[in-house]
């Protein structure tokens, strides 16, 4: 991109001289106009004016005006990035004004690719270009939300959770390990682009094939997505302003469905809970006045509960010694809306300043930025400042440029980290396993309700009270500095010859601490010590990049080649220390110091990656007809063993734009006709560090140490940490892509492509048995996945009237994914654990598609004894107990008879945008779906069965579990339609094995946004010194349509239940994650000076 | 210009020269934060090889490749040993830690993570055994000598059968996993086509070597490690799961004539309690030991994490209220008039593995509650009935208030047991004993680390074997060879430790409100009617007018009481079982199980008139003959080891 505005730059400055020396050689008249877009009605600023067959020119100032010499007869070509170039003959000295239309998708568009940029009709590969324009609708507080439905192929999955960054997948998900796409900042590969200001991009192009993306090699076997930030303009000075303010509101209405606590009371006598019903000596539908425990409680004893006030007056807290604590509750009647005490309406801002402008030499632009957003879920914050300085000059005649793109952002926010959420131990989870009985606040008003303040024996439960833990957020904090960009150097060396240069990359610094309060309100946590943790993070990484490009024409032949050197290294550490038994959690006070340090500080090394690359790239093409390019990289990658660490990566297109043959020409509807194909390989590293290849040892106090003496002194002792495997290397994606470009009818743009990744070798970490010892397993090259699929986008521009315009868009992604091959021996592999069993939800088996939810099918209910005597059964099995089926016909009901019970994969995802101006109002609309996709709702193993931890129990287990009356051979169910089994105390594998009881459907259609704008008379501005101003009220997530039961159907990438590990090998299961369809209302401005 | 172009193209090729050369060492990226095998290969290496193999005695490494939770593992198999016999309940509310309850109700499947994760741990601490082995051979640096190389890889073929022995008691039918053994190699996939006892006792036997002292010595300069007599010890006990009485007597003889602990202490007996009291670890009595450490910079992870839930719910511990003492272990403690166990064949419910002792309920304070004036009465549905609960005066067995905490009885220096109350879920009425830490010396022995449950790491040291059962294991041989006479004598030595030494015995409290100040002494001050007797002191009572039959009994009730709540009883009642060559009758081992769950299923009524059950988790719950004597391979590793595992039976 970079370098396309400044050749443009260049060119810029050659018409100008041509069109001075014009004037004097000619006496010609002079020829003023104003150039508009249709769009906004707002001039635009810096477009191209230039004599049809010449050289000579101008561009449009800040008013949009220019003017140049030329005579009537003249034809005028006006161009601009993103519209629609006119021709313009010239009737007379003033053209008026000249209103040019917008064009998303114009042929002559420059799209940034790999290392260099070509006009959008020249390309063969795949890439698929945001309308930057349209997505900056959202008002994204991170960037990667601005791809999310604009383009076809890409699936982006956000979590509610402010700042947190987003899961992005390009043409599905191709393997288990890291999937995530290689983003490239103006040239400089970093890990995502959440920090990038959404204000300051200019463009993003999504390179989606072989084609495009072999010039990444080994990084861009997962896509990538390039993006550019936004130039000064040569002669301009603009100052402008974008901000909004919003606010969002948390999901309404019992969201998991639960009951109150008098049904609570019924419950646990009807499951005979004989420990829960302690909690309610009145008998069942009976509520407790108090909950009490700790220490001189007089008559009233240790621990129970009463309706006696008098206990009230016991009541003591000692913060320095709980062990002292006679704590006191009053239970909530009604029922603690744990959800509401935590989620509540959040406000978010967002302001940028922008100042760009320059001369012939050089360019600038200036932003500021300030974003301050609130999660809705309790002290969940995300608050940025960010500048962004990039400056380009020219010397030598224009042939030297020299500048830099980067900004310096300071972030900060309370710590948790997205992950924290989609976990059984996140606030949003406590907010179903907390019973509702519990109050926010003990009798003191000032400390929290809980488990401990009640009889003993946990019939409280064991959960954590969400408020406080959200509440105590409130003195957790961590701090980002983040300086990204890059400066470059870029020659003309010779006619057609230019060489850039370019340094970039990354300084990141990460500060956060923790203040971890005793847990006085929870049951087993009670005495438990409060503490503090600090930790440091930091790390570099650079990228260097120097090209030379050569570029000519010979007659009808068109030429461009680029050649490279690259470079990239990364570095890193960590540290981390703790203290306990703090006097005062001030966080004022707390400091490291200021407590008793009794775990060991200890610091982690990243593992350095090294790539060095070499490329090479040529495209040609015939008269604009017949397109060819060819890609070759060569990456040495530092992570692989010697002897593994070199990949090549070629790749071919090849097009024709049949519009341009004769034969078609006349067909005055075809506007323009491409069918393109590719074919190429492409890579991936994965998660691989450097230590993959060799065996390591290591040593750690708790992992290696021992008592050798008989003492507290304990002895070093060496561990084997890391078996290595140097034969691993990368993975390869080999992808044909076939797409079909058309422009119809003037207004349609419609662009199809089928593709085929298959993935040989992905990385992923080797499942080894246990006989291979405690050391990490290596990863592997482990498996072959296949993705093959359909990406279409269609774009619809109307105009009724010079009032009306409008434009639909929309865009569908189907693919179909498959395991083509692993290389365990049992071709299969089994993640996302349930609580408490190595009973996994997820099997990744050869032949299936990724991420398939395997367990038992349920198809009914044992209505008794006769039935459950009759049918296979299982250990466990009752009558009121769920009737698996028996798949392998043995009359017994064994794990041999689990099966695969659906998947997260949709059928397709689309997205419809819709846009509409009339007069000086606008609208715009972002439509996504998905369609087909199964979710795993994993909440309900907490909340739909009785025998799991004592929680909030839901609707479902109150009125549609079966009611068995009669024991033994006379057991009978006595609700024959129940859906669940029977409310008990005694565990059996019916109540919450792996079953298709938790396969929800998953489809849902959001109302990504909803604008409304008006833009101001610029004539009426003009007078307070505005050029342009637009305000706009938006609502995001305006609807959901959906029949998925639990918060959000658009699954969030798994974690691993416990570990709290990401993993791409599983996706789809809701363990309580952070939802994405809250809506938001937004009042926005933007103005221009 | 064309000058320039070659000039520049001249640059230009210097500069990727010089990039192409300076980017080997770019390319070339050791692993950073670790050691390489070389850095190892000397005496220093050899040396942490071998602690770090020591260290996985304890089951837990912070590494993430052996499983995630740290109470799965630990060597006093708590859970596997006790939980699933008729030892222990598993105790806090029934709905936590799934994987406990499946083990203690027999319902436990290949698919029980905490299996796994015990599976997991003693195979990383076998392939940390072989990778000493393995290291031995690569140092040529002249740091280690032949003998000191021989007695490293003696002590490193101790630990790898030790936990061999560890998987094989749980899981029988066990790969046996040596140094060829290697991922390099791509052998792992190794087999289990049957009991490995044949190997694991050539391991042990390696490690005493041809003579006494030619491999492992004698006594060690650091405590901790195995000596001669561990690895004798160790030996004889895999001939005990390997029913080779034969060969175990000599043995077992020569352990009890000379052997000595690794500090060199000849073996002798010390006060009961100081086998459980982290100031008298490494005592005369231990054969060989864990090594608990505790503020030693691990936050908690050599503390025994094993046994981190297995403190009492109530009291000074607060949590976590898991491994309650079981009813009928404390029935098992009730003597008759001469103070002998009741081991005599129940009466109310005849038949294999029933006992007399499990007819006559010991008085618990079981559906106790305080009422309203403080005192601690009968509860049912709310109602209050009775007098306040006063611990029995039934004839107990002194071990009792070693082994477990009752009500009213000083519970080490904590105070009087809170009994029921003290027990997480309220509804059992002992608490576990043996692995708590004094008041006293709380913060000394306990680490102090963050997060849940930390503060219950504590340092006393786990017994593998003890002196103990090196008596009882050769009364047993006897009982088997016919020598009666002789293993009388030796369970009335361990008797006589507590029969002729009434100090060693629970007293009250000097002050109940201040318990630190120490207790009573005397037998006018004892805390409860304690009585012991000795075989034959009371004619009929010796071995050889009991029979053969009967004397067998009286040496594994003597293994029950002296080991109870030790993590041992699993494995003594699937060794004595004759499914695997035992020389009880068929069924015994069910028949202990299932009486057991039966006594354990009386007691008080809920206020829906339901039975509440000591562990309501037992109800409905049976032991399988023929399938539960040993615990299932975990599905997962069959999974990963491409067929070569194969499945216990009946699971």
């Amino acid at each position: 991109m970079f370098k396309s505005l400044l050749l443009k730059g260049r060119t810029l400055c050659v018409l100008i001289l041509c069109t001075l020396s014009s004037l004097v050689v000619t006496a010609q008249t002079r020829i003023t106009g104003k150039v508009i877009g249709s769009d906004d009605k707002q001039p635009i600023i810096g477009a191209t004016v230039k004599i049809k067959g010449t050289n000579v020119g101008a561009v449009t100032d800040v008013n949009g005006d220019f003017t140049l010499s030329g005579k009537p007869g003249y034809v005028l070509v006006i161009s601009y990035i993103g519209y629609q170039a006119k021709e313009v003959t010239v009737d007379g000295p003033s053209l008026g004004t000249i209103t040019l239309e917008v064009s998303n998708r114009a042929l002559n568009e420059v799209v940034v690719t790999g290392y260099t940029s070509q006009l959008k009709k020249d390309i063969s590969g795949s890439v698929a270009v945001v309308d930057v324009n349209d997505a900056k609708k959202i008002n994204a507080t991170t960037a990667e939300q601005l791809l999310q439905g604009q383009a076809a192929g890409v699936t982006v999955i956000n979590s509610g959770a402010p700042g947190a960054p987003s899961t992005v997948f390009i043409r599905g998900v191709a393997g288990f390990g890291n999937t995530t796409p290689l983003y490239v900042v103006d040239g400089v590969q970093v890990g995502d682009m959440s920090q990038v200001n959404p204000q300051d991009i200019e463009s993003i192009s999504v390179l989606k094939d072989a084609g495009t993306a072999a010039i990444y090699g080994v990084a861009g076997g997962n896509g990538v997505v390039i993006v550019t930030t936004k130039k000064g303009k040569a002669n301009t000075s603009t100052i402008s302003y974008n901000g909004f303010y919003g606010v969002q509101e948390p999901l309404s209405g019992n969201v998991w469905h639960l009951i109150t606590p008098a049904e609570q009371s019924t419950l646990t006598f009807r499951a005979g809970d004989v420990v829960g019903e302690k909690l309610y000596p009145g008998g069942p539908g009976t509520l407790p006045t108090y909950g009490y425990q700790g220490v001189g409680g007089g008559s009233f004893g240790s621990s129970g509960v009463t309706n006696d006030p008098a206990v009230v007056a016991l009541y003591k807290f000692d913060a320095g010694n709980p062990a002292n604590d006679f704590l006191v509750q009053k239970f909530n009647q009604a029922g603690t809306d744990w959800f509401h005490e935590v989620f509540k309406a959040a406000p978010t801002e967002q302001h940028t300043v922008t100042a760009s402008g320059g001369n012939d030499k050089s360019i600038y632009l200036f932003s500021l930025n300030y974003v301050n957003q609130k999660g809705t879920l309790l002290n969940d914050y995300e608050k940025r400042y960010q500048v962004r300085v990039n400056t380009s000059t020219s010397a030598l005649n224009n042939h030297i440029r020299v500048g830099e793109n980067g900004f310096v952002a300071y972030e900060e926010n309370n710590g948790g980290y997205n992950g924290t959420q989609q976990n059984e131990s996140g606030a949003l989870a406590y907010t179903y396993r907390e019973l509702p009985i519990i109050p926010v606040y003990d009798v003191s008003g000032i400390n929290f309700g809980g488990g401990y303040d009640g009889p003993t024996g946990e019939p409280l439960g064991n959960g954590t009270n969400p408020y406080m833990m959200q509440a105590q957020q409130s003195t957790n904090n961590a701090h980002f500095v983040r300086v990204e960009g890059n400066i470059f150097a870029e020659a003309d060396i010779a006619k057609h010859f230019t060489v850039r240069t370019s340094i970039g990359g990354l300084l990141y610094n990460q500060y956060y601490w923790n203040i971890g309060y005793n847990p006085y309100s929870n049951y087993e946590t009670h005495t438990n010590a409060n503490g503090n943790s600090e930790n440091e993070q930091m790390s570099t990484n650079y990228n260097w990049t120097n090209t030379i490009v050569y570029k000519q024409s010979f007659g009808k032949h068109n030429v461009q080649a680029l050649g490279g050197y690259e470079q990239k290294d990364n570095h890193g550490r960590e540290f981390h220390a703790f203290n306990s038994d703090l006097f005062s959690l001030d966080p004022n006070f707390v400091e490291l110091g200021q407590g008793v340090i009794t775990a060991t500080p200890y610091s982690v090394i990243y593992q350095p990656i090294a790539v060095e690359s070499f490329f090479g790239k040529v495209d040609y093409n015939y008269d604009g007809k017949y397109i060819l390019s060819g890609t070759v990289r060569r990456d040495a990658v530092s992570v692989f063993a010697p002897g593994h660490q070199v990949g090549v990566f070629p790749s071919a297109t090849i097009g024709w734009r049949i519009s341009q043959e004769d034969f078609l020409k006349s067909v005055t509807w075809i506007n323009d006709l491409k069918l393109r194909a590719s074919y190429g390989e492409l890579g991936s590293y994965g998660d691989v560090s450097g230590g993959n290849a060799y065996s390591q040892y290591n040593f750690g106090f708790g992992s290696s140490y021992y008592g050798i003496n008989g003492t507290n002194a304990i002895q070093q002792g060496f561990f084997n940490s890391q078996i290595g495997n140097p034969n691993v290397t990368w993975e390869t994606a080999k992808m044909s892509n076939i797409g079909l470009d058309a422009t119809l009818f003037n207004h349609l743009e419609f662009t199809a492509e089928w593709f085929n990744k298959k993935v040989t070798g992905f990385l992923f970490s080797q499942g080894l048995p246990a006989t291979t010892g405690g050391a990490v397993a290596p990863i592997v090259n482990e498996g072959d996945v296949k993705n093959t699929g359909f990406d279409i986008s269609a774009t619809y521009h109307g105009r009724v009237n010079n009032d009306f315009t409008f434009s639909i868009g929309a865009n569908i992604t189907t693919y179909k994914n498959t395991i083509l091959a692993e290389s365990n021996s049992t071709n299969y592999f089994d993640t996302s654990p349930t609580h408490g069993s190595s009973d996994n939800i997820v099997r990744d088996e050869v032949g299936h598609p990724m991420s398939s939810f395997f367990g038992y099918q349920v198809v009914g209910i044992y209505q008794n004894a006769a039935q459950l005597a009759s049918l296979p059964g299982y250990a466990g099995a009752a009558v009121g107990s769920f009737i698996y089926k028996d798949t392998n016909g043995d009359k017994q009901i064994t794990s041999a008879d689990k099966t695969f019970i659906g998947n997260a994969n949709p059928n397709f995802t689309y997205g419809v945008n819709l846009n509409a101006a009339y007069k000086r109002f606008d609208f715009t609309m972002v439509l996504y779906g998905s369609q087909g996709n199964k979710d795993y709702n994993y909440t309900k193993y907490w909340t739909d069965f009785y025998y799991t931890f004592t929680g909030g129990k839901s609707q479902a287990l109150y009125n549609n579990a079966a009611i068995v009356s009669g024991t033994g051979a006379s057991a009978v169910v006595t609700n024959p339609s129940a859906t669940l089994p029977s409310a008990t105390y005694q565990q059996s594998l019916g109540s919450n094995a792996v079953s298709s009881y938790y396969v929800e459907n998953g489809s849902f259609l959001k109302c990504r946004v909803a604008q409304l704008g008006y833009t101001f008379d610029p004539g009426m501005l003009k007078r307070i010194g505005v050029n342009k101003l637009h305000v706009y009220v938006q609502a995001t997530n305006l609807f959901t349509i959906t029949k998925y039961d639990g918060l959000d159907p658009e699954m969030q990438v798994s974690l691993s239940n416990e570990t709290g590990t990401k993993a791409s090998s599983a996706y789809g299961v809701d363990y309580g994650a952070y939802p994405n369809n809250q809506k938001q209302y937004i009042f926005g401005v933007d103005f221009t000076f | 210009m064309k000058n320039s172009y070659i000039k520049f193209i001249a640059l230009g090729s210097v500069v990727v020269f010089t990039l192409t050369f300076s980017c080997k060492r770019l390319l070339n990226q050791e692993p950073v934060g670790s050691l390489g095998a070389t850095v190892l290969a000397n005496k220093a290496g050899l040396d942490g090889l071998l602690i770090g193999a020591y260290h996985m005695l304890s089951g837990f490494s912070q590494t993430n490749n052996d499983g995630a939770t740290i109470w799965s593992a630990g060597p006093d198999n708590w859970s596997y040993g006790g939980v699933g016999s008729d030892d222990a309940y598993t105790g806090s509310s029934l709905t936590d830690q799934p994987p406990f309850i499946q083990i203690e109700n027999h319902t436990m499947d290949e698919n029980n993570v905490y299996l796994n994760e015990k599976w997991v741990a003693e195979y990383n601490g076998i392939q940390r055994a072989n990778d000493v082995i393995r290291e031995v051979p690569l140092i040529k640096d002249g740091s280690v000598s032949a003998a000191y190389g021989a007695e490293a890889i003696a002590e490193a073929r101790f630990l790898r059968g030790v936990f061999h022995m560890e998987v094989a008691k749980i899981f029988r039918n066990v790969p046996y996993v040596d140094e060829n053994i290697t991922y390099g190699a791509g052998n792992y996939d190794v087999p289990n086509p049957g009991p490995i006892w044949d190997k694991i006792e050539a391991d042990f036997s390696a490690a005493m070597g041809a003579t006494k002292g030619a491999a492992l010595p004698l006594t060690q300069q650091q405590i901790g490690r195995a000596n001669y007599y561990a690895a004798e010890a160790m030996l004889a006990q895999a001939y005990m799961f390997d029913h080779k009485y034969s060969l175990a007597l000599p043995l077992l003889t020569d352990l009890l004539t000379n052997g000595e602990t690794s500090g060199g202490a000849k073996y002798a007996f010390e006060p009961y309690e100081d086998n459980f009291n982290a100031a008298h670890n490494n005592g005369p009595e231990s054969v060989f030991a864990v090594q608990m450490t505790v503020n030693d910079g691990s936050n908690g992870s050599n503390g025994n994490p094993g046994m981190t839930l297995d403190y009492p719910g109530g009291g000074l511990a607060g949590c976590c209220g898991f491994y309650q003492p079981s009813i009928s272990l404390a029935n098992a403690f009730q003597v008759d008039a001469n103070g002998l166990p009741m081991f005599e064949p129940s009466v109310a419910n005849p038949g294999v593995g029933s006992f007399l002792y499990n007819d006559h309920q010991l008085p618990s304070d079981h559906g106790y509650a305080i009422d309203g004036s403080g005192n601690y009465r009968l509860d049912v549905a709310g109602t209050f009935s009775g007098t306040p609960f006063v611990p029995p005066s039934t004839a107990l067995d002194p071990r009792i208030d070693w082994t477990l905490g009752r009500y009213g009885i000083p519970f080490l220096d904590w105070g009087l047991c809170g009994g029921e109350q003290w027990s997480r879920g309220d509804v059992c009425p002992y608490n576990p004993k043996k692995n708590v830490f004094y008041a006293s010396v709380h913060a000394g022995v306990t680490d102090n680390v963050l997060g849940w449950a930390g503060p219950l790491d504590n340092a006393n040291n786990y017994n593998m074997v003890r002196l103990s059962q090196i008596y009882l294991w050769r009364a047993e041989c006897e009982v088997e060879s016919g020598d009666l006479a002789t293993a009388q004598t030796d369970v009335n030595t361990v008797r006589n430790r507590m029969a002729s030494h009434h100090e060693y015995w629970v007293h009250t409290y000097i002050d109940n409100s201040n318990p630190s100040a120490g207790s009573n002494t005397g037998d006018a001050n004892l805390a409860a009617n304690y009585k012991i007797g000795l075989y034959g002191a009371v004619a009929g009572t010796d071995f050889v007018t009991l029979g053969q039959s009967m004397a067998r009994e009286a040496v594994h009730i003597e293994e029950q009481l002296e080991t109870g709540m030790e993590g041992k009883r699993f494995f003594d009642l699937q060794r004595w079982d004759p499914i695997y060559g035992g020389s009880e009758p068929s069924g015994y081992m069910a028949g202990v199980e299932n009486f057991h769950i039966k006594a354990t299923i009386i007691g008080r009524f809920s206020t829906t008139g339901k039975p509440a059950d000591a562990a309501p988790d037992l109800n409905g719950h049976t032991f399988t003959a023929g399938k539960n004597e040993v615990y299932p391979i975990p599905q997962g590793q069959i999974n990963v080891e491409a067929g070569k595992l194969k499945q216990n039976t009946g699971y």
